[in-house]
């Protein structure tokens, strides 16, 4: 799951510039690494690919500020 | 041909590129207003600094090397747009030095108001960068780019990078050829994604998107296409204390999301749409919104237009608060941002909005280290389809949020553009204190506006005399000129002076009857003189004086003398008027005693008479419910009656007609005006007919010069030439009054006709808002009803009573004199209508339920009746605009539309029932009156009397069932027709009472109930009676016909029993065959109202007729006909040969004798396995089938019959008819007989109907063009009803509720019907859709296809003979079965008839 994100906000959002590594707990948005578009296009990401649906209420900072935060709650939200 | 442009460019080759889907939507927007800046970017950057000149213009021309952006030009190619970037450009950056230069602000101010307006032409450069000089430490960068090379997050790309570039030339650092990422990229990008086929799901959720679009909201009810680009930005700061409260709310666990900026976006979308449901009243909206398409850290770095607008859509609920909207804003922008991908806009998805939200959050903040101010000019035009656009944005990091209002000019006044900020910033601070409070409840207009629509629109008091009453008023005339005229009435003429002798005399007498002070006596009248000296001498006698018609039952009339405690009736009616028995106060009859109070004593009343007491009781007929009495004050009546004298008379000795019904308070003007003006009264006597035609009469004769009435009344006149009419005056109440007829009157009247179209409520004293017509400026589809009468006050309030702004609708309320002192004796109706003014607590108002609007000119106009009003999918829908349209037609005359329900669907409904007989309120003819009788118990009161002759004794039976006996041999006496039923047991008990051999039939249809049948064989077998029963293998065709037909299994099953027993009686010389039918089914049958017309019944022309009757039903054909022999019924000798008896004509036994009877004597024992009453399994299909049809069972009618007669009780009937039908079960049943239902377009369950009057039908589809050319389509009705003319109340309005079924129309499958031609055939088709209930009926239709059968061909028959005074047979309706036919045939009779009475002589 960790490769899989980090690899789709590498790829993607960061447009594959390779000086960038993202780590478990780097916090996305507070360091500017990705802003909220790009925090939109990672959780359409999320759902598409490990099957959950995040409501509109899930999208605080507690529950996607760095990359561990965004893997507990997708177990929690696939636990539900 | 391409120009060239004036700039150098060199010959390496040039990129083409075709259009991203934004591009393309702003290349199309500017060819359609080829002369409009409006999408000048332009931004202007006030910095406070020194600035190297030099060095500026370096560092921009650098920028442009940088930027492929700023290098585009777009060309058309085969009419298709592309873009070009030029390798290079030399630009010389223009410089304005005003440093020498005095008044600078407004140098400033002028230019730039010129320059903004700079058309940038798509071939050449797309930008405008001007450097100007203040002074040595003040320049401003004013920057313009078209939208189509950027967007406001490529302007900060390039206002940062041009601070940069400046710094660095100016420290001497070379400059780097660094480009920035081209623009090409994205415009591949965009087309990629476009093509890219995973993207699937983004598709359809815009294409379902696409099908949910709702119609854009009339913003302040401004409708209309819009071409115009001018617009205006209104700017607010809504300050730094609001700005930390919202960033505070935004942080607020029910609320923040992500980021603030998200947060906020959130709140501020919840309040557009709030703003927007609240100043449109629509429920179902759209905003678009930009995505701002910058996904990667690439395209954050290009320049060029990435911005991409997209719908955001919002059902509101009617309940919502703003938190319940916010979260399901927040969940709509949810979504859209993961479905906003590049290139997923259009041109259809970009029609579903009008109001845009365009949340920035780019910022500027200083330029070569110093802080700047940026501002963001507004060009003064933008697309006219966005007439709403607000832009949220804090440039300069301030944390005070500015507000952005750009409003297109056609759609706003001046005056609205100050107030729309207002109605949104309270709306803001409304979300900040109280986010659980209703999206309704804020008052959201400014001090301002208080102050016009509340104080200014009233301010029109002026002083009463005190203590001057319209007595006083009438007695000065009567001083004046004693000798005028004041009453006339066909030859007679009554002065002044008599008919205040006449009026005094009254009151004398009233007073020796014992009417007090403060009495009400009601005067039951035609319109005659009397009736206007019972008015005044009730009021001489300080009583109130209650106007009843004389068109009204008895029992409305005792309802009103009951409920207003009358002490006393007033009337014509003879004595001996067996109707006006129950009449239980004294009753002063004038026919009688006229005499009398010509010969009292004449004494002036003594006076005065005080303000505050009542002068009338007006009883008004609501659409539901019980009639409401309206008690109005001597002061409110001369209130209105000095305003109406003051403005409508404007001659001496006014002439009014006296032409409507008197209790009708239109009619108050025409009594009291001319009376009081030194005028007279020319009163028309009333017609006995429904319909009243007194109008033409009036026109007719020519010799009134002030005239009241409704628009219906004036639908009267369309098409005559009253050029020489001697009216002067026209008053126009009681109804929304249209534009188009306005402008008709106008055209057929000469030129000196003065209209004045007057609103009010009973329960504000006749008319309370006025407005005079001014021919030349009518432009919206209802006339106004003005601005309001002296000393009354109007309110337009919402649902929370707060006043809504100019242009919303809301409901009407109204105060002040005029006001009525409620409702008399009505508590529950008096506090809900008459309600604590909204403003000064100690008063009232009233709630009128109309919903109006205050229009530009600050004219009230009235739109809807509020129960009336139509939501349609979120859409608030205006009738009267559908009208207007329709009755532009050339070929219509009248037309009205309703939103009504399709009953036809409905199964397991309740329905509203007869108080007397349980007849559903839905069927045909049941026209429920407000205590809800129905019309057929109100009808069969007057000839139930003479039905008794029609019945018999068992004696009698006996007699004619052993009157054969000798003659014929037999073995039995008659053949009983034995269902296993209560009834048609006890009958064929009594049968064998009677000693009589009997053989017992039983129809066996497949569908018997085992216990049913077990009761048959044990009864049989008990009585020692021989039994068969038959059977035929045709029965499920016989069924499936009967559904398609009739829509019931009866008939079939009916037929079948008759013939298949009529031809065993013939096999076995059996002359009777006696039915079990109960007397209800007498009259559901065959025994209808036309044949107990004639005074004295004929029981022998009854026989007759149904026998008749009988023989054409046999002879009809259908299923029955075709798998069964009916050969027998083709010989006239069948009927002579086996008679047919009911049993139940010849003995009435109560239901409880009848049950006692069969529990005492017989085996019979009450079936538990079928539906109730009926034996039969199969029956359900056919009431599911009848439901699903018209709406209600086919029992209601047999039963109603039941119960009036009295042998069923009306809860046992609505048991029944109400009985929850199991679907499951019938569709099984269905299945097995194979009968196909037919299938139904699913309907909405409500629908808009059209009743329009014109003088052919036109087809449907014709009229659904014609609208659809007009309005929007979801505003073209899909149901039009073709009729002769619109059902009209007593009081001339158009009555609502008699409009037909819209199923009872002449589906459009039949041909179109052709017209009556001669004097017979008009009598023909009159007499036809009266019985028949379909309107219009033309002469080429069928009988049968109309849905007719022997019953309606008994009633036909009847009333054509009676009509022409033939003798004609039943038969005739079927041997020539349309109107052309039968109408040549009447012709034929006639003249025989005359030639044989010629001959005789």
């Amino acid at each position: 799951m960790y490769i899989k994100l980090t690899s789709y906000i590498e790829q993607q959002l960061l447009s594959g510039n390779s000086d960038i590594r993202i780590l478990p707990e780097d916090d996305l948005l507070g360091s500017g690494l990705i802003d909220s578009m790009g925090m939109i296009n990672l959780i359409a990401f999320i759902e598409n690919n490990f099957n959950v649906v995040i409501p509109a209420e899930d999208m605080i900072i507690e529950n996607f500020m760095t990359i561990k935060h965004i893997e507990r709650y997708i177990i929690k939200r696939k636990s539900l | 041909m391409i120009e060239k442009p004036d700039f150098e460019f060199d010959e390496s080759p040039i990129k083409i590129n075709n259009l991203t889907q934004t591009q393309l939507l702003i290349w199309m927007g500017q060819k359609l207003n080829p002369e409009s800046p409006l999408y000048n970017m332009i931004l202007t950057f006030e910095m406070n600094s020194p600035i190297d000149i030099p060095h500026f213009q370096t560092a921009f021309q650098s920028l442009i090397n940088k930027c492929d952006a700023l290098r585009t030009i777009f060309i058309e190619s085969d009419g298709q747009p592309i873009q070009k970037v030029l390798p290079s450009l030399i630009y010389e950056l223009e410089l304005l030095d005003w440093s020498e230069k005095i008044d600078t602000i407004f140098l400033y101010q002028q230019w730039k108001d010129k320059r903004i307006q700079k058309n940038l032409e798509l071939s050449k450069i797309l930008f405008d960068s001007v450097l100007i000089k203040f002074s040595e430490k003040r320049y401003i960068w004013y920057f313009n780019q078209h939208h189509l090379i950027t967007d406001a997050w490529a302007v900060s790309i390039l206002y940062k990078t041009m601070s940069d570039l400046y710094k660095k030339t100016k420290s001497g650092e070379p400059l780097q050829i660094v480009t920035f990422p081209s623009y090409q990229n994205y415009i591949d990008f965009e087309k990629n994604n476009q093509e890219d086929t995973t993207l699937y799901k983004i598709k359809s959720y815009w294409k379902d998107k696409l099908k949910k679009l709702p119609t854009n909201p009339r913003l302040y009810s401004y409708n209309g296409p819009n071409f115009n680009t001018d617009s205006k930005r209104i700017s607010l700061n809504i300050g730094i204390d609001r700005s930390t409260k919202l960033r505070a709310l935004a942080q607020h666990k029910d609320i923040r999301s992500l980021t603030l900026h998200m947060s906020l976006f959130n709140i501020f979308a919840t309040i557009l749409f709030a703003y927007i449901y609240r100043i449109s009243g629509q429920l179902k909206l759209a905003v678009g919104t930009p995505s701002h398409n910058r996904a990667t850290k690439a395209f954050k770095e290009t320049p060029g237009v990435f911005i991409e607008v997209l719908p955001l859509m919002i059902e509101i609920e009617e309940d919502d608060s703003f938190i319940t909207l916010f979260n399901r804003v927040r969940s709509e922008i949810h979504e859209f941002l993961k479905h906003a991908q590049p290139g997923t806009s259009n041109a259809e998805l970009s029609r579903s909005y009008n109001v845009v939200l365009n949340y920035i959050h780019s910022s500027f903040s200083t330029f070569d280290d110093f802080p700047t101010k940026s501002e963001w000019v507004h060009p003064g035009h933008c697309d006219p389809r966005h007439h709403l656009r607000l832009q949220i944005h804090d440039f300069d990091d301030s944390g005070n949020i500015q507000l952005s209002f750009d409003l297109n000019c056609d759609v706003f006044s001046d005056f609205q553009c100050e107030s729309v900020p207002i109605h949104f910033m309270n709306l803001i601070d409304a979300f900040i204190s109280d986010a659980t409070q209703p999206l309704k409840k804020p008052s959201i207009i400014s001090e301002l506006e208080y102050q016009q629509l509340a104080i200014n629109i009233n301010q029109n008091g002026t002083r009463l005399k005190k203590e001057q009453s319209i007595l006083d008023l009438f007695e000065l005339g009567v001083e004046a000129s004693p000798d005028d005229t004041a009453l006339v009435y066909n030859e007679t003429r009554i002065s002044y002076q008599l008919l205040n002798k006449r009026s005094n005399q009254l009151a004398q007498l009233l007073i020796r009857r014992g009417v007090l002070s403060g009495h009400r006596v009601a005067v039951y009248l035609r319109r005659s003189p009397e009736c206007i000296i019972s008015i005044l001498g009730i009021m001489k006698a300080k009583a109130a004086f209650i106007l009843i018609s004389r068109n009204n039952p008895v029992k409305r009339v005792n309802y009103i003398l009951e409920n207003s405690k009358a002490s006393l009736l007033i009337t014509d009616k003879k004595e001996s008027d067996p109707s006006l028995g129950d009449i239980k106060i004294p009753v002063l009859r004038l026919d009688s005693e006229m005499e009398l109070i010509n010969q009292v004593e004449e004494i002036e009343p003594s006076y005065p008479v005080d303000l505050r007491s009542l002068a009338y009781i007006m009883y008004t007929s609501g659409s539901t419910g019980l009639p409401k009495g309206v008690m109005i004050s001597h002061r409110a009546l001369i209130n209105y009656i000095l305003f109406a004298s003051k403005k409508y008379v404007s001659l001496q000795k006014p002439v009014f007609p006296l032409f409507t019904m008197i209790d009708f308070d239109l009619t108050i003007t025409s009594i009291f005006v001319p009376l009081v003006t030194g005028g007279h009264l020319v009163i028309y006597k009333e017609s006995k007919s429904a319909t009243d035609f007194s109008l033409l009469k009036v026109i007719e004769d020519n010799s009134v010069d002030v005239i009241k009435l409704t628009p219906s009344h004036l639908n009267l006149l369309k098409g005559k030439s009253l050029k020489n009419s001697r009216i002067k005056t026209m008053i126009v109440g009681g109804e929304a009054f249209k534009s188009e007829l306005a402008n008709e009157v106008q055209s057929i009247f000469h030129s000196n006709l003065t209209i004045f179209n007057e609103y009010g409520p009973t329960e504000a004293t006749v008319g309370c808002v006025v407005h005079k017509i001014n021919p030349k400026s009518l432009s919206s589809k209802s006339v106004p009803i003005g601005r309001p009468i002296p000393n009354m006050q109007v309110y337009v309030l919402d649902d929370y009573r707060n006043l809504v702004p100019k242009g919303v609708i809301g409901e009407l309320y109204v105060s002040g004199l005029g006001l009525a002192d409620g409702y008399i004796n009505n508590p529950k109706f008096n506090s809900s209508n008459f309600v604590p003014h909204p403003f000064e607590p100690d008063r009232k108002a009233y709630k009128t339920g109309d919903l109006v609007r205050f229009n530009h000119s600050g004219n009230l106009e009235f739109l809807e009746r509020k129960d009336r009003q139509v939501q349609m999918g979120g859409i608030r829908i205006e009738l009267g605009e559908i009208e207007s349209t329709l009755s532009l037609h050339p070929d219509i005359k009248e037309c009205v539309v309703v939103y009504r329900e399709n009953k036809k669907n409905v199964i397991n409904q309740k329905t509203k029932h007869c108080s007397s007989c349980g007849l559903s309120s839905n069927y045909p003819q049941a026209e429920l009156d407000e205590f809800d009788v129905c019309q057929m118990c109100r009808s069969f009161d007057n000839y139930r009397q003479k039905t008794k002759k029609y019945f018999k004794t068992l004696d009698d039976l006996q007699a004619v069932l052993r009157s054969n006996k000798a003659k014929i041999q037999t073995t039995y006496d008659c053949i009983m027709l034995l269902s296993g039923g209560k009834d048609s047991t006890y009958a064929l008990a009594k049968l064998v009472d009677m000693n009589l051999e009997v053989l017992a039939f039983t129809l066996d249809n497949g569908y018997i109930s085992k216990q049913a049948k077990d009761n048959i064989r044990r009864v049989v077998k008990d009585l020692g009676v021989d039994h068969v029963f038959g059977q035929t293998p045709a029965m499920n065709a016989i069924f499936t016909d009967s559904l398609q037909r009739y829509s019931n299994v009866c008939n079939g099953c009916f037929k079948t029993l008759y013939t298949l027993s009529t031809k065993l009686a013939l096999e076995k010389n059996i002359p009777y065959i006696v039915t079990g039918l109960s007397r209800g089914q007498f009259f559901e049958t065959r025994l209808t109202e036309e044949l107990f017309w004639k005074e004295n019944v004929d029981i022998d022309h009854i026989n007759k007729t149904i026998l008749s009757a009988r023989k054409a039903y046999h002879r009809t054909d259908d299923a029955v006909c075709q798998h069964l022999d009916v050969s027998m019924f083709e010989d006239d000798q069948t009927f002579e040969q086996v008679r047919y008896l009911d049993f139940y004509r010849y003995c009435d036994v109560s239901l409880s004798d009848l049950m006692a009877y069969l529990d005492n004597n017989l085996p019979w024992i009450r079936p538990s396995d079928t539906g109730r009453s009926t034996n039969c399994l199969i029956n359900q299909v056919g009431i599911y089938v009848h439901k699903k049809k018209y709406g209600y069972s086919n029992y209601t009618f047999p039963y109603s019959w039941d119960v009036r007669l009295g042998h069923k009780t009306r809860e046992a009937a609505l048991d029944e008819i109400n009985e929850e039908i199991d679907e499951p079960y019938v569709k099984k049943i269905m299945l097995e007989i194979g009968y196909h239902e037919p299938k139904n377009v699913p309907d909405e369950e409500k629908q808009l109907v059209v009743y329009y009057t014109a003088p052919n039908k036109i087809s449907t589809s014709k009229l659904r063009k014609y609208m659809i050319s007009r309005l929007p389509e979801y505003l073209a009705p899909s149901k039009y009803v073709h009729m002769l003319s619109l059902p009209l109340s007593t009081h001339g309005k158009l009555d609502l509720h008699a409009l037909p079924n819209p199923d009872a129309s002449l589906p459009d499958t039949i041909e179109s019907n052709i017209p009556p031609g001669s004097e017979i055939e008009v009598m023909l088709v009159t007499i036809w859709q009266e019985v028949m209930q379909i309107q219009p009926i033309g002469i080429n239709n069928k009988f049968l296809e109309l849905g007719g059968n022997s019953l309606t061909a008994i009633r036909l028959i009847t009333r054509i003979n009676t009509a022409f005074d033939l003798d004609l047979s039943v038969s005739c309706i079927f041997d020539m079965p349309t109107i052309s036919k039968l109408g040549k045939h009447i012709e034929q009779t006639i003249l025989t008839m005359l030639d044989e009475i010629k001959e005789s002589i």
